[in-house]
């Protein structure tokens, strides 16, 4: 359900409303439950997001995994999320603000490791940096926009493992059971896009299927961090 | 004729070794084993003992540092293999156990440990502080520690009895069951498995239960207080007492229970949830495990 408030709960979130409007957005709310329960979803994507952002960002764990596995990961420069965490500020439609969290939500483990493989001529603010998508305008966008950016760092684990497999580093039976939990969870990203693309309004799906993705993205770097460097 | 030809070839490869070395209050247990097992007994002596069964080609190696005893086979041709440890250290020892085809096992330390296999079980009995327990293809089990836990695994169960502090658990395939929490501050996922908590809610607290293709089930003591959100794609919600849903969105409800300054999320793609009073969900599992 939309309604003229709904696109002023991201500013009333984020404390950007006036006195008047404020009020007069409280006064709606105590009458609408489906604007608190939006109002509801939002504080918890919001949350969870910053949550995850409060992990403790490996910055340096691409070049750890990279020595592991013998790939060379000279031309990643690390940036400090830290320091351009601190002058984020982000404002956003409700859509966008579901999106984001969830974009967030997938990247809170893979974005020190996205940023790492970005070029260092990339200027824009981090926060888009990290997430590979401009302000966007849909529930929609964001998947399809970091699609790429997911894409490619899957191709890159998957990659390292593969070449962890031919060097023999990892075992036959490590691999596939690896590959098996890989399918499990490309099959419920599966579902869980089939389902966004139906109802793509659901912060619930948005951040599942953010959930899942991040999983897998969680999957590949831990087994890479698992591969022994025997010596 | 071939048994006697293999116990022969057995004495003549395989080795013991039994290293006892001193150690002071603050040193830290190393052991690296690439397969075979590592099983770490606590005791009440400054000393760690070191008995290990090996080939005859390997060598154990027990480095005694500033900080740290460090463990490892070494071999005269190629690469040491298998190697069985059995362990004592001291209570108060903290330790880092690494393996690759190795079971962990720790019983009876009160200090953190950090235990990484690739196929193997870790059980850990035990522990305070940092608790890490992670392995790719093998189930993790932790009982009666306290401290801060993040146990992982990718393709089995885990299960956590007796635990108290903040919990992080998961895995990929396989079930997660947490029983006896104590805990502000629970996060549990599991991509395909179920996800079964029955452990205190405090107030203020966070709690966090996921699956993709599992049931959901949870135990919420008689006088919580706590907002309960659920979100289920296909699937129903049963509790075995009345709540008054107070939110709805399209996929997600939520309500709450006494003042609600806790906060419960319970999601399943695929799945049910149930909520119950501590005690009762055990009965209901059997229960539905007969209805099977």
């Amino acid at each position: 359900m939309k309604d003229q408030w709904t696109d002023r709960l991201s500013g009333y979130l984020d404390g950007d409303l006036g006195v008047a409007e404020r009020g007069a957005l409280e006064a709606h709310l105590a009458g609408c439950p489906a604007c608190e329960a939006t109002l509801d979803e939002l504080r918890r994507v919001v949350a969870r997001a910053q949550a995850l952002e409060d992990q403790p960002p490996a910055t340096d764990l691409w070049p750890a995994i990279a020595e592991q596995i013998g790939v060379s990961s000279g031309a990643h420069r690390v940036v400090s999320l830290a320091a351009h965490r601190a002058r984020r500020r982000v404002s956003l439609t409700v859509a966008q603000l579901a999106a984001a969290a969830a974009v967030l939500l997938l990247l809170g483990s893979g974005g020190a490791y996205l940023a790492l493989h970005r070029s260092t001529q990339d200027n824009r603010p981090l926060a888009r940096r990290q997430t590979g998508i401009e302000p966007v305008t849909g529930t929609i966008g964001w998947v399809q926009k970091t699609s790429a950016s997911y894409d490619s760092a899957v191709a890159e684990l998957q990659g390292a493992l593969e070449q962890g497999r031919n060097s023999g580093r990892l075992d036959s039976a490590t691999v596939r059971v690896l590959t098996q939990s890989l399918v499990t969870i490309d099959s419920a990203i599966v579902q869980a896009r089939r389902a966004l693309a139906a109802d793509p309004g659901s912060a619930y799906l948005n951040q599942h299927l953010a959930d899942t993705m991040r999983r897998k993205l969680e999957l590949l770097r831990r087994a890479n961090t698992l591969v022994p460097a025997r010596t | 004729m071939l048994l006697n030809v293999a116990a022969v070839i057995t004495l003549v490869v395989t080795q013991q070794t039994d290293t006892t070395v001193p150690v002071r209050p603050g040193m830290r247990l190393d052991v690296d084993n690439f397969g075979g097992e590592i099983v770490v007994r606590a005791w009440n002596q400054n000393a760690v003992r070191v008995q290990a069964t090996h080939s005859s080609r390997d060598r154990i190696d027990v480095g005694v540092g500033s900080s740290t005893v460090s463990v490892k086979a070494e071999s005269r041709r190629g690469l040491a293999q298998m190697v069985e440890y059995q362990i004592s250290a001291p209570t108060w020892m903290e330790m880092n156990l690494h393996g690759v085809s190795t079971d962990i096992e720790v019983d009876g330390a009160q200090a953190g440990v950090t235990a990484e296999t690739v196929n193997g079980e870790v059980k850990v009995r035990g522990g305070s502080g940092q608790l890490s327990l992670k392995s790719v293809q093998g189930a993790v089990t932790l009982q009666n520690a306290k401290g801060h836990i993040d146990v992982y695994t990718v393709n089995e169960e885990v299960t956590l009895e007796n635990v108290s502090g903040d919990v992080t658990a998961e895995t990929v395939s396989g079930d997660i069951s947490l029983g006896g929490i104590e805990s502000a501050s629970v996060e549990v996922s599991t991509v395909s498995g179920d996800v079964h908590y029955d452990g205190t809610i405090k107030d203020g607290g966070h709690y966090r239960f996921a699956t993709h293709n599992g049931d959901v089930s949870v135990s919420v003591p008689e006088r919580a207080n706590v907002t309960v959100s659920v979100a289920t794609f296909n699937g129903d919600f049963d509790s075995c007492f009345p709540v008054s849903v107070t939110n709805t969105s399209k996929h997600r409800f939520s309500f709450t229970i006494g003042s609600g300054s806790a906060r419960a999320e319970l999601e399943t793609f695929n799945g049910d949830i149930k909520l119950c009073r501590p005690g009762q969900l055990h009965d209901k599992r059997h229960n539905d495990q007969e209805d099977h």
